[in-house]
């Protein structure tokens, strides 16, 4: 006995040990960073003794990687990133385009566009960035061997995959002029829109002078991006534990308006834990789209004395996709369309903040089509349309849907018994996401519900229904549509476009190869402590220099 | 003794072994793969495919599964399919707490558990030992979920004089007793679980021993209660308590995966989660590969504890 509760005795003390160097560890890191800070002038050592600006925002899905140029699709990594990163623009949330790094972009053919730096930008070192640091990061990121999430496959010089032909170096669409200055040309014109999205706001840099000498091969798992201490954003890195939190602290060497925080903090935290943690003032606001407040904690969070409650503008929609292998029938799927009951979903589900549209395109979205005439519930009308096609009430068609999104599981819960009532027998199968994928690529499901991300660009909303896209999973094809999706493409007047774009969108609602079930319109809950800064479905961070919090 | 620790040792490799392959196969036959988590439909078929060729998920299995033995010679797991950092660096950062949150956990349990147990078996069918058991009952039927939100929604909400959750407090100043107050909520749900089980297991095996003539003699030899209970009847009764503590062991690294989700902590139960979901096959081969080792470490300590609790027992 004696025996036994010494040797638990010595684990504790090691295990309590063990604890305690880890602390010694982490004031290394701090101590590491703190040099930089000696030469401040007397005015900030005044302000330094006041006590720190910090905002912590809460986040439910933790960032994986801190790697500008692959924050492979991950929405929690590209939040932090957008801390720490200033890109040639940035959007805000009513879709205007703001300067960043970029003074100005122009083009007179849209073709050609010359992008302007700020001549004062510069890397959080103090190192200048100019059209070399350009050069660099496109040269890396687009090299066949790297693995990047760097999209521009339309400029000039670029094969399909939007890579560097094998065997070259150079960018025949990219012309460095002087420091300041460079110039980018597509392979076809294009709306100065597009540039100014994929180039200006989806681009993150590479400091050259820090990477310059690193084998590109080796680039993912160089130490740098476990740790980016150099970046060129108002904020830059301090620290990062996964699943825990993200650390920024002020950058002074920034070149546009010092931010006016000390600190940002991202904190991951389960959905249930947002609100209590906002009501505890632990985190000041949440963040969008991956600090989603669950809709059930709208009661409560909306009598919270210490929060404002917003909702944001609607967001990307979940859409019912139908394999049109399998559902053929364009009556069906209209059917489909009448038998859901989208208003109950929208009104019990979401209390309400949510929008029913039937496209994918958010309703707030400059190209919505808004002569759109939206399908009703009317299960009657779905009952007659089935009869007409003779649908067979035994066979078994499979929705299959993602597990983790609560809401959305219970819509398609609610969808179901929808389509039950009208005589379909829909069996639901829940999968985690990587499995649903796995299935719905190999074609082996009739039904299924996800959403897709949101596109400033309207032409990626469609390029899913272009028959010889490899991921088109619907397995939809339609002449029509694919020569509409060209010409969309292609056509750089907006005015034009918006036409275009209309057209394929009726045809689309006609034919139905997928429809909206519902788009949310999320909670930004905000302490009435911040004077500015809020959570936002586009641009949220584009702003964050100016962000403010009460002392 | 040691002899048999030796062999036990050498039997444990090919053991390990056949585990790692058996994982190996059941990560890979899981539907969906790392880089299907593209979903994003703009993203062109050669990139899909440039980065499954990079990953190396193109080799055949049984050639992936060498490349991953051969790393592990040589001292890692590889690098996370997520993340690239290097899974040992990874699994390092995680371990710690975990191991700290269990081991404070099951001392504790053990601490409370055996000598309530044996005072419940001692005093049979009174009102103390109806209470305990009782109280057993309930915590071991109450599910550790509703226990902690239960916990955070009276101590952090309602009273305000704890965490909601994490190892500390983010962006504060970190000190000891920070650390212990975020570990309050976790520990004591987890010592409960343990608690409510391990009493009745000491209460069963405290009984049957007491039962036993050699315990009659000893009282009628006229040695001290005291004596008796602790000295003669809990050494006996010690080979089926040694047995259910150390299946804990395991079970404790698994079931703390829902004590972690619910209070951020950050150990290995969430990273074992984070991994499945993204099919971060490195990161889970390594978190397999040590849980592996902790259960036949686990195992050993155990053969080894039953030596030192029961001389009796010959290991041949």
């Amino acid at each position: 006995m004696k025996r036994m509760l010494f040797i638990n005795l010595l684990t504790m003390f090691v295990i309590i040990l063990s604890a305690c160097s880890s602390t010694t560890n982490k004031s290394d890191t701090q101590q590491s960073t703190t040099p930089e800070k000696t030469d401040t002038t007397i005015a900030e050592k005044i302000e330094a003794t006041a006590k720190p600006k910090v905002v912590s925002i809460g986040i439910v899905n933790s960032p994986t990687t801190l790697n500008q140029i692959n924050h492979q699709g991950d929405s929690a990594s590209q939040t932090v990133l957008g801390i720490i990163n200033d890109s040639l623009l940035d959007l805000t949330e009513s879709f205007e385009f703001v300067p960043k790094i970029a003074e100005s972009i122009e083009s007179t053919d849209n073709q050609t566009f010359t992008v302007k730096l700020n001549p004062n930008a510069k890397w959080n070192d103090n190192a200048p960035f100019t059209t070399a640091d350009v050069a660099f990061t496109l040269k890396t990121a687009l090299n066949p061997k790297v693995e990047s999430t760097v999209r521009i496959a339309f400029v000039e010089g670029l094969d399909d995959a939007g890579k560097i032909p094998a065997g070259q170096t150079e960018i025949s669409g990219l012309k460095i002029i002087d420091k300041q200055t460079f110039e980018v040309k597509s392979k076809t014109p294009i709306d100065p829109n597009i540039f100014k999205e994929k180039f200006g706001t989806n681009i993150n840099f590479l400091p050259e002078h820090i990477l310059k000498d690193i084998n590109p091969e080796q680039l993912a798992t160089d130490p740098y991006f476990q740790n980016p201490t150099v970046t060129i954003g108002a904020f830059k890195y301090s620290k990062f534990a996964k699943d825990q939190y993200f650390e920024a602290v002020r950058n002074e060497n920034y070149y546009l308006d010092i931010a006016k925080l000390d600190k940002i903090i991202v904190k991951v935290l389960p959905a249930t834990n947002l609100v209590a943690q906002l009501q505890t003032n632990e985190i000041q606001l949440n963040s969008l789209p991956v600090g989603l407040i669950p809709i059930t904690d709208y009661e409560t969070i909306k009598n919270l004395p210490n929060i404002n409650l917003t909702s944001s503008t609607p967001s990307e929609p979940a859409e019912l996709f139908f394999n049109v292998t399998k559902i053929t029938d364009p009556k069906v799927r209209q059917a489909f369309a009448y038998a859901i009951n989208r208003p109950l979903i929208v009104d019990q589900l979401f209390k309400g903040q949510a929008d029913i549209i039937d496209g994918g395109v958010p309703i707030n979205h400059p190209y919505y089509a808004k002569e759109t005439k939206l399908y009703t519930y009317d299960p009657e009308k779905a009952k007659q349309l089935l009869q007409e096609t003779n649908w067979d009430s035994q066979r078994e068609v499979s929705l299959l849907v993602p597990s983790g999104n609560k809401l959305r599981e219970q819509a398609a819960d609610i969808l179901v018994q929808n389509l039950i009532a009208v005589g379909v027998n829909v069996k639901i199968q829940k999968f985690d996401f990587s499995t649903l994928i796995g299935k719905v690529d190999s074609g082996d499901y009739d039904l299924t519900i996800f959403n897709r991300d949101y596109y400033f660009e309207p032409s990626l909303y469609l390029t899913l229904f272009q028959s010889n896209n490899e991921n088109n999973f619907l397995k939809y094809n339609n002449p029509q549509v694919d020569a509409l999706i060209a010409q969309g493409e292609t056509e750089t007047d907006p005015a034009k476009r918006l036409v275009i774009y209309n057209q394929l969108q009726a045809i689309l609602h006609e034919d139905l190869p997928a429809l909206a079930i519902y788009s949310e319109k999320r909670l930004q809950a905000v302490s009435k402590d911040i004077i500015e800064g809020k959570p936002a479905n586009v641009g949220q961070f584009n702003n964050i220099n100016k962000w403010d919090i009460k002392q | 003794m040691l002899p048999y620790i030796v062999r036990r040792l050498l039997i444990a490799i090919p053991v390990l072994i056949g585990i790692t392959i058996l994982n190996f196969c059941i990560v890979n036959l899981a539907p969906g793969n790392p880089v299907d988590m593209f979903i994003d439909p703009n993203t062109p078929q050669q990139l899909v495919e440039a980065k499954k060729e990079m990953l190396g998920l193109n080799d055949p299995l049984i050639i992936q599964y060498f490349k991953w033995l051969w790393q592990l010679l040589q001292g890692g797991f590889g690098y996370s399919f997520s993340s690239f950092a290097p899974v040992t660096h990874i699994i390092g950062e995680r371990i710690g707490p975990t191991l700290m949150l269990t081991s404070i956990s099951l001392t504790l349990g053990l601490l409370i558990a055996i000598p309530i147990g044996i005072l419940s078996a001692v005093k049979q069918n009174t009102r103390f030992d109806y209470i305990i058991t009782g109280l057993s009952f309930i915590w071991t039927s109450m599910p550790q979920f509703f226990l902690g939100l239960g916990l955070i929604y009276l101590f952090a909400l309602h009273f305000k004089i704890l965490p909601t959750g994490g190892m500390l407090t983010i962006g504060g100043d970190d000190n000891f007793a920070d650390r212990i107050k975020h570990l309050i909520l976790p520990v004591s749900v987890l010592t409960i679980a343990i608690i409510g089980k391990k009493i009745r297991y000491v209460r069963a095996s405290m009984l049957d021993v007491l039962k036993q003539d050699y315990l009659r003699t000893a009282r009628a030899k006229g040695l001290h209660a005291f004596i008796v209970t602790n000295k003669h009847a809990l050494r006996n009764a010690l080979i089926p308590i040694i047995t259910v503590f150390g299946m804990e062991i395991p079970l404790l690294l698994g079931g703390s995966i829902i004590i972690e989700q619910i209070f951020q902590w950050p150990g290995i139960g969430q990273l074992t989660m984070q991994s499945i979901l993204s099919r971060d096959y490195p990161t889970l081969m390594g978190l397999n590969f040590i849980a592996a080792i902790i259960v036949l470490a686990t195992n050993l300590f155990m053969d080894i504890l039953y030596f030192v609790a029961d001389p009796r027992v010959k290991y041949n």
